[in-house]
């Protein structure tokens, strides 16, 4: 068993007056230690893909994978602890707590296990200073620069050593001189740690630097294995509903 | 964990000082009356305890009548007088229930010294006679003892408004002196001070030997033991009456024929009243709180709104709902005790001050805060904060973990 995510004919629909179905039977292998890219316009069903990958959503049919484990009609408590143990996030907009010092929002999911604030200070400074921003510890977001908070919050991602890392748009709020930064933070995780790590992105350039770009396009994935990079990437964008 | 918590709570409070302290004055409003009301009625009880507490409760007083109800061939409206064979009986038939019976017996006669006279007449007691006057202290001297009784011994005990009279200037001085009195002389052997009680006190078996002719006491008291709740008191009352109606012939259920004043029963009563009053202060004082509480529920409503957003990052790397809940909560209680206690500390300030300004008087004694009110307030405080938050808990709890993908 040497993949880290397995997703069998997924589906997914959205009740409602029109029910929506967004997922229309996706299967997507990736293996450990791969880094992969996922594209698609918007109302493509990215999004979606993105939150049932870190179990944030329910899917209605289908099996998911994550290292082995199935990952299916989950107790919040249950996708709760999963969340926290097996995926790290990264975000467009970092999403660090505010009134929290780099420090402490990089302990905070061990806060959630448990752990002795002494013993997860002591780990997120070791992060901190693996992104090179132990002297930024005492820092509150609103002090850093946007680079530095995207480094902030893949040091609170690695924290609890997860399975895989889910970023979404990790560089869509960085200028291209940051963004390049970012992206060769990920790719130092994944060469020296083997880290496994799903880059969702709108940026052809980022999914360059992917070992594999997943197209998804109306709900499915588009059969083709290979970074290519899509010329008209504004056309193919689908009325979102 | 629990400091770590609190840490947390610190962070988030500190985030909206102003908000937050504007809404925490209602809390401490509330407290605050609650804490002075508690400790004005804690006052009036307290005065009330000091009153009964100067009196023996475990007795009774019995006062002599006339009866309504034709007995047994006798009419009615016929007055009862007690005698000395009725101060014996009670004692006599009712030993599980009587420790003593004593009575008092009054006499005209004009008491002179060398510097002075007065023509208040004396009062034949028992040894207990003073501490059944209310709020009476010896200041010099003795009372009457047992021995005074048992050799009839001819002396005197003096409030101090007619020590005063009779030897100026000290009316402590008069211990020791002697007075006449009907032709006899009497020592003084002790003087008394009191707000209202002039009775002159002489031991009851000599004043019952000065007049061998009066055998009629207009008042016995009765003093009791064992008992234990309402139906006990109730029930040596009821002996001690059958014994009465049975020396003198009444129907034992004509309650005028002897009037009888039953402190355990109206101690009891006091209590059960100042226990009333208890409980009308705490639904006042928690009346008003309430509105305080509202007042918290409302911004832990905006908090939880406002800090969508960051629930739903804190849900999405690994809190679990529960988590969530323990959070609002807690701060809410937080928020709670802190403005409460600062309540507690002002009520406790102003309740001070007004005790020392007007000190103890009849109706107030002491009315302090005690550490049972403190600890019943923090116990009202913490459920309060509960309440508080856990509306706006269970809809923090609705953040999905969706919500951090969402662009603030």
């Amino acid at each position: 068993m040497d993949n880290m995510i397995e997703l069998r004919d997924i589906n997914k629909t959205y009740p409602g007056a029109v029910p929506l179905h967004v997922l229309k039977g996706i299967n997507l292998d990736v293996r450990k230690g791969e880094l992969v890219s996922i594209m698609g316009a918007s109302g493509s069903g990215k999004s979606t893909l993105l939150n049932i990958l870190g179990i944030l959503d329910n899917y209605d049919s289908g099996e998911y994978r994550l290292n082995g484990t199935l990952i299916k009609d989950l107790s919040e408590n249950k996708s709760a602890e999963f969340r926290n143990k097996m995926i790290g996030f990264v975000f467009q907009s970092f999403n660090l707590i505010n009134y929290k010092d780099a420090m402490e929002n990089v302990a905070l999911p061990l806060f959630y296990q448990g752990v002795s604030r002494k013993k997860r200070n002591a780990l997120a400074m070791e992060q901190l200073d693996k992104m090179g921003l132990a002297d930024w510890a005492h820092h509150l977001p609103s002090e850093m620069s946007g680079g530095q908070k995207q480094r902030v919050a893949i040091a609170r991602a690695m924290i609890t050593n997860p399975d895989i890392i889910l970023a979404d748009e990790p560089t869509g709020a960085l200028d291209s001189k940051t963004s390049a930064d970012v992206m060769e933070i990920f790719r130092k995780l994944n060469e020296d740690e083997g880290k496994t790590i799903v880059i969702v992105t709108h940026d052809p350039g980022v999914a360059e630097q992917t070992d594999r770009l997943i197209r998804i396009s109306d709900g499915l994935i588009v059969p083709d294995n290979k970074v290519v990079i899509p010329e008209e990437q504004e056309v193919t964008k689908t009325p979102n509903s | 964990m629990v400091l770590d918590l609190f840490r947390e709570i610190s962070q988030t409070l500190g985030h909206n000082k102003v908000r937050t302290a504007l809404t925490g004055i209602a809390v401490t409003w509330g407290i605050f009356m609650l804490i002075v009301l508690l400790s004005f009625a804690r006052g009036i009880t307290n005065s009330f305890d000091y009153r009964m507490a100067s009196r023996n409760t475990e007795s009774m007083t019995i006062w002599s009548g006339t009866t309504t109800i034709p007995y047994k061939g006798n009419r009615d409206g016929r007055r009862i007088k007690m005698k000395q064979h009725d101060i014996v009986t009670i004692k006599e038939r009712n030993p599980e229930s009587v420790v003593e019976v004593t009575s008092k017996i009054s006499g005209n006669g004009k008491i002179s010294s060398e510097k002075g006279s007065v023509s208040n007449g004396y009062t034949g007691s028992y040894p207990d006679g003073l501490s059944k006057s209310f709020n009476s202290e010896l200041i010099a001297g003795r009372f009457i003892n047992q021995k005074d009784m048992d050799e009839k011994a001819k002396v005197m005990v003096l409030p101090e408004y007619f020590a005063k009279q009779l030897f100026p200037p000290e009316g402590a001085d008069a211990v020791g002196k002697r007075v006449n009195c009907n032709f006899l002389s009497f020592l003084i052997v002790g003087v008394y001070s009191s707000r209202w009680d002039r009775t002159i006190f002489i031991p009851f078996t000599t004043a019952a030997m000065m007049q061998p002719d009066n055998q009629d006491y207009g008042m016995i008291s009765v003093d009791l033991k064992g008992l234990k709740n309402e139906e006990d008191a109730l029930n040596a009352e009821k002996k001690v009456r059958n014994t009465l109606a049975v020396n003198h012939n009444f129907d034992p259920d004509d309650n005028n024929a002897v009037y009888i004043n039953n402190y355990f029963t109206s101690a009891l009563q006091t209590k059960k009243a100042m226990g009333i009053l208890d409980m009308c202060v705490w639904v006042l004082g928690i009346l008003t709180l309430l509105s305080g509480i509202v007042g918290i529920s409302n911004i832990m409503f905006v908090t939880v709104k406002e800090r969508t957003h960051e629930i739903g990052i804190r849900r999405a790397i690994g809190a679990k709902p529960s988590k969530i809940l323990t959070q609002i909560i807690t701060e809410s209680i937080a928020i709670t005790l802190i403005f409460g206690y600062i309540g507690i500390f002002l009520g406790t300030v102003v309740t001070q001050v007004i005790a020392t300004l007007m000190g103890n008087n009849e109706v107030f004694r002491n009315p302090t805060v005690s550490m049972t009110i403190a600890l019943e307030v923090t116990f009202v405080l913490i459920l309060a904060g509960t309440v508080a938050g856990l509306f706006p808990a269970l809809k923090a709890l609705k953040v999905k973990p969706v919500e951090a993908l969402r662009d603030e």
